[in-house]
């Protein structure tokens, strides 16, 4: 629905144009795609939307979207703090990100408190501190947008190269594991009693999905990191039978989502993390909309 | 195959800061089925898990298929592969994706490092097998969550089943089935242990269908009050030991 939005939306504005400018627009979006940021960014999209899809879809299952969310809202410590120390925020960002989860994880083990309230107190109090650190920063000020909606300009090459990097490690991890994987979401007890290590599986698995919010921060932007993991994963249910179909249909959606996202924000200048989160909101409804989806027997 | 399948000496296993079990000793001997009676928190539950290595045990010594299982539950693989556990009323999150031919196949697969379509044909192979053996072949592609609870017992019958076992440690098993499912259940089972040698280890409540089809049955109410048959050990005394002697009055007057 919100992509026949788009759809009207492009179709309106090209009707008031003369000849002369839907050419002149033509051109316009060549010339676009031709520059190398476009590239990048097209290129990280993609990346990130893959790993983003395939992480998600075991993310949602274990009910963990929410632990996605503060992952995202705490990334915004981890800059500020980089800012503060002077150093690079893309860098510090990462190590941030799993030194955090892991240590909510380990808070949450701790703790007999309800999850969700917990993670309420994490994610609103460092995203608190996190603002009040920028504001220190009198030349960053205009910059927090961009951290919190994405900024399409931000994807650099190292970024994509770690990227790749993440994506393969990402699949063959899930690969290689992915019948434990599926036996500990389906029944924790059971996959024990069969000798698979809960604790390293569910570690080895926070410190992806850390890693992954941390590099698609940029293009997604702190606030909104969680759907880009959450929602193709929750399209994919609605499309798929198996187990497998699921998570090879959230990875596609999720990299598909990200790239009409990142194509529809650089054309009309929307800043790109909203634009992606509504391509995958669209791809959602439309999955909604899907005739097989009687088949799921929700 | 005369060995004991499990020898557990003074177990003990801790929930928090009382002891749930204490020094707990028996044998499991290969192809016998085993239950286990007490009370509602008599430690029935955390006594399977102890031995499952669900729970870690405070002291004693367990042996599943002759390898020793340490006090924090690690097992060598090649032991792990031949024991399965049915979990007391298996509910799991019905928005998961699985199917039956999925789940079952996790009952064949090694768990540990494997490219996702190791086995391939003899995957799919023991998978027809076991699901024909309980009569479920025709659900192969159904989602697990559409299933009736008799035959998502069946389809957890099949999914220890796809592999050689020689140990099946169930938790009240066949809760949440109505009397009729339930005895099917067990017939099923019954025959299925007769055909592949299993040895069984069961929590039960069902005191009648433990003195019917058990070899063995182990009193416990925390500690271990008596085992042996169910003849010599479900004894009015034994029983008002582990139930209190209000049970046993009620008993007696059915």
């Amino acid at each position: 629905m919100a992509l026949s939005l788009f759809a009207i939306a492009i179709l309106a504005s090209l009707a008031n144009f003369s000849t002369m400018t839907i050419q002149s627009e033509f051109t316009r979006v060549i010339d676009l795609f031709q520059l190398p940021f476009m590239h990048r960014a097209l290129m990280g999209s993609v990346l990130t939307g893959f790993m983003g899809g395939l992480m998600g879809s075991f993310t949602i299952l274990r009910q963990l979207s929410f632990f996605s969310d503060t992952l995202g809202h705490s990334a915004l410590l981890g800059i500020s703090i980089g800012f503060l120390l002077g150093l690079d925020p893309g860098w510090v960002l990462l190590p941030f990100a799993v030194i955090f989860a892991l240590g909510v994880t380990y808070f949450l083990e701790r703790t007999r408190l309800w999850t969700d309230a917990l993670l309420n107190i994490i994610y609103s109090s460092s995203l608190s501190i996190g603002i009040i650190l920028l504001s220190f920063r009198d030349d960053y000020k205009g910059g927090i947008t961009h951290l919190l909606f994405g900024d399409i300009l931000a994807m650099r090459t190292t970024d994509l190269i770690f990227s790749s990097v993440l994506l393969v490690v990402c699949a063959i991890f899930i690969g290689l594991t992915l019948r434990s994987q599926i036996l500990l979401t389906l029944h924790e007890p059971m996959a024990i009693a069969r000798g698979v290590s809960v604790s390293a599986q569910r570690t080895a698995f926070i410190v992806l999905l850390s890693l992954v919010v941390g590099i698609s921060i940029k293009a997604i932007g702190v606030l909104l990191i969680s759907a880009f993991v959450v929602i193709p994963a929750c399209a994919a249910r609605l499309l798929s039978r198996t187990f497998a179909q699921y998570i090879l249909i959230s990875a596609g959606l999720g990299a598909l989502g990200a790239a009409i996202g990142m194509m529809v924000s650089a054309f009309f200048d929307l800043p790109s993390g909203p634009s992606i989160v509504t391509a995958q909101l669209a791809i959602f409804l439309l999955a909604m909309l899907a005739p097989n989806r009687r088949k799921l027997a929700l | 195959m005369n060995d004991p399948v499990l020898v557990v000496k003074g177990l003990t296993v801790y929930r928090e800061t009382y002891a749930a079990v204490q020094d707990v000793s028996f044998t499991v001997p290969a192809g016998m089925d085993t239950a286990i009676v007490g009370p509602n928190g008599a430690g029935k539950s955390t006594l399977i898990q102890a031995i499952l290595g669900i729970l870690p045990y405070r002291s004693g010594e367990v042996f599943v298929l002759g390898q020793p299982l340490s006090p924090k539950g690690k097992l060598p693989p090649a032991v792990r592969q031949q024991i399965a556990y049915l979990p007391q009323n298996f509910l799991f999150d019905r928005r998961i994706p699985i199917t039956v031919r999925e789940f079952v196949g996790l009952g064949w697969d090694r768990l540990g490092l494997q490219l996702p379509w190791a086995g391939g044909q003899a995957r799919r192979h023991a998978v027809q097998q076991a699901l024909t053996q309980v009569d479920a072949w025709h659900l192969y592609q159904q989602p697990v969550s559409v299933l009736s609870g008799g035959e998502l017992k069946r389809i957890l019958l099949a999914y220890c089943l796809v592999r050689p076992r020689r140990l099946l440690v169930l938790d009240e098993a066949p809760a949440g089935l109505d009397v009729r499912s339930e005895s099917e259940f067990y017939r099923l089972l019954h025959q299925l242990k007769k055909d592949q040698g299993w040895a069984i280890l069961q929590v039960s409540h069902d005191l009648d269908m433990v003195r019917r089809s058990c070899d063995r049955v182990l009193c416990i109410n925390r500690t271990l009050l008596c085992q042996g048959t169910p003849d010599h050990s479900l004894t009015p005394e034994n029983l008002s030991l582990a139930y209190g002697p209000e049970f046993v009055r009620y008993r007696h007057s059915c």
